[in-house]
């Protein structure tokens, strides 16, 4: 559905992207996450033909972005980072304009603009200029934009930015509602947001993909350990010392103890290799000195863990490469 | 065709959803009529040859103040991103907003109608040098918003847009200006006089006010005009590498 391959940009003298290359099967959500001026925009930028890679090649529908732009155009619904609304219009003023723009037209206008004004919430805003809307709802004014012509593919630049935590959730389940029926690219910086919406990730940093896959991979390889909470009560010392002594540990790190959980003793987060049985290890361990277990889970990795992760080991990877060149 | 008016409703709306518009159209009346008014009791001359003849050098003013939101104002909100992206041809983005701006500028002209039927009324006015003189005023000001809206592609910033506006407008009526041309001429002897025709608008404009439309005036127009919004449509075709 969406081919990128090997696309290169730069502005000036800062290289923006750096050989990107991803694809996305029809009705796949992709989760395109990065830190800001990683280059999430400019690649969406380039996929919906605003600008022009310097190299590399971009397919959607298997139809070139620089060869048919129009045809792509068409096929694409585009909310942009920077939400493009006229303050001056009403949201159907504004909705219809775009709505012509992309060629619908009589009942067919009709029935989409109650479509997208019924979906994106905007029913009671209908005839309000766009100039007094609240941001949330200027927001899903962009966002009924990118609906009106009911594309097959989505591109969202950061569509939760800047709304409350309530209105976070109505973007994401509508978002969630058009799953299956729709290719949708949607960027964010903000980890727990992709999460609900889809499985499938990539990361960019520094305009390079660090990432592409199932979020739960990526998760495993990029930490390439088992992670471990304990807490232990009655112990009267010496207990990091005890577990630092184990084989199977790699890394502990003493947690704080929060006063709801004051009555557990003392927490500790315990790292090591996946092939090795940690918590059996942990367990025996406890017994071994009479000290009284009160937790011990395996901690599952979050999104944020991954991320921080693998944006680490990318910038160490550059620092490598530039003394390499030194 | 459908492209174009589409993004034609929009723009010309947006002239009439601010005050703006009002006020532009008011500043241009006044400004003009009294400007008119003032030396037309003295001359005596129930004509408007007066009237014409001040227009290619206000206009220089009015104009890029008319155009200078056309592209600057979408970049500014990123409105440019949405039209950019929609499946339309740049030309016809650029086409709806130039006629829009045109569309608003005739308005404002006919605002002076009445100045005609004063003259008829007082006296016995050529009516064919009025009407050529309309013909050539609205060529003027379409030459000058074509200047216009390509300055205002160049920059996202309205005061910019409509700075560079003034001085590219300034520089087409400077130098169909004979003393001009003829210092020109005398650093490199013809260069002063090539500009003075092909480029220089005074010639071009003043023999309309006599009343005589030749084609070489409505050639040079028009094709100025042309290539200024050819220059526009490349310039929006080329940003995007």
């Amino acid at each position: 559905m969406i081919e990128v391959q090997g696309i290169t940009k730069s502005f000036g003298t800062t290289l923006a992207l750096d050989d990107v290359s991803f694809r996305i099967e029809k009705g796949e959500i992709l989760g395109f996450l990065g830190p800001n001026g990683a280059g999430k925009s400019t690649t969406m930028k380039i996929i919906t033909t605003f600008i022009a890679p310097d190299a590399g090649t971009v397919k959607v529908d298997g139809i070139d972005v620089l060869e048919q732009p129009l045809a792509v155009r068409g096929r694409i619904g585009y909310l942009p980072e920077n939400v493009p609304l006229y303050p001056d219009m009403n949201v159907q003023e504004y909705l219809t304009f775009v709505g012509r723009a992309r060629g619908l037209d009589g009942a067919r206008l009709k029935q989409r603009l109650d479509w997208c004004v019924e979906a994106c919430g905007l029913v009671t805003e209908f005839k309000k200029p766009i100039g007094d809307l609240s941001k949330g709802f200027k927001q899903r004014t962009g966002l009924a934009q990118a609906l009106i012509h009911d594309p097959d593919i989505l591109i969202l630049d950061e569509p939760t930015s800047g709304l409350d935590p309530l209105q976070i959730l109505g973007i994401r389940d509508l978002i969630k509602s058009l799953a299956g029926h729709k290719t949708i690219i949607f960027s964010t910086h903000i980890l727990q947001e992709v999460g609900p919406v889809t499985d499938r990730v990539a990361i960019i940093n520094e305009g390079r993909i660090i990432a592409d896959g199932h979020i739960d991979k990526l998760a495993r390889e990029a930490m390439r350990s088992d992670r471990v909470i304990l807490a232990v009560r009655n112990a009267p010392g010496g207990v990091e010392e005890a577990l630092r002594g184990l084989d199977e540990v790699t890394e502990v790190k003493a947690l704080t103890v929060r006063d709801l959980d004051a009555n557990r003793g003392s927490r500790f987060e315990v790292r090591g290799p996946f092939d090795r049985d940690l918590i059996g290890a942990l367990d025996r361990l406890c017994k071994q000195h009479g000290w009284e277990l009160t937790e011990l889970r395996e901690a599952v990795f979050s999104l944020e863990d991954t991320f921080i992760e693998l944006t680490r080991r990318s910038l160490r990877g550059n620092h490598d490469r530039a003394r390499g060149v030194a | 065709m459908r492209n174009i008016m589409t993004v034609f409703k929009r723009e010309f709306s947006a002239y009439f959803n601010s005050p703006i518009a009002y006020i532009f159209i008011i500043a241009f009346l006044v400004l003009n009529s009294g400007l008119f008014m003032t030396g037309f009791f003295l001359n005596e001359t129930a004509d408007l040859r007066a009237f014409f003849g001040n227009l290619p050098f206000f206009l220089i003013f009015f104009i890029p103040a008319v155009s200078m939101r056309l592209w600057a104002e979408d970049k500014r909100t990123g409105t440019f991103e949405l039209l950019m992206t929609l499946p339309m041809k740049a030309r016809d983005v650029m086409l709806g907003k130039y006629l829009a701006a045109l569309t608003f500028y005739l308005i404002a002209l006919a605002g002076t109608l009445p100045l005609v039927v004063m003259v008829a009324a007082l006296g016995n006015p050529d009516m064919g040098a009025i009407w050529s003189g309309y013909i050539g005023s609205v060529l003027l000001g379409g030459l000058y918003l074509g200047i216009g809206t390509f300055t205002s592609g160049l920059t996202r910033d309205q005061i910019s847009a409509v700075i560079l506006g003034i001085m590219a407008c300034f520089l087409v009526f400077i130098l169909g200006v004979g003393g001009v041309a003829a210092t020109i001429d005398g650093w490199l002897p013809g260069l002063g006089s090539f500009l003075q025709n092909y480029v220089g608008l005074s010639g071009h404009y003043d023999t309309m006010l006599k009343g005589v439309i030749s084609l070489g005036d409505l050639a040079y127009f028009l094709g100025l005009t042309g290539l200024f919004l050819t220059l526009n449509t490349l310039w929006l075709e080329g940003r995007k590498y």
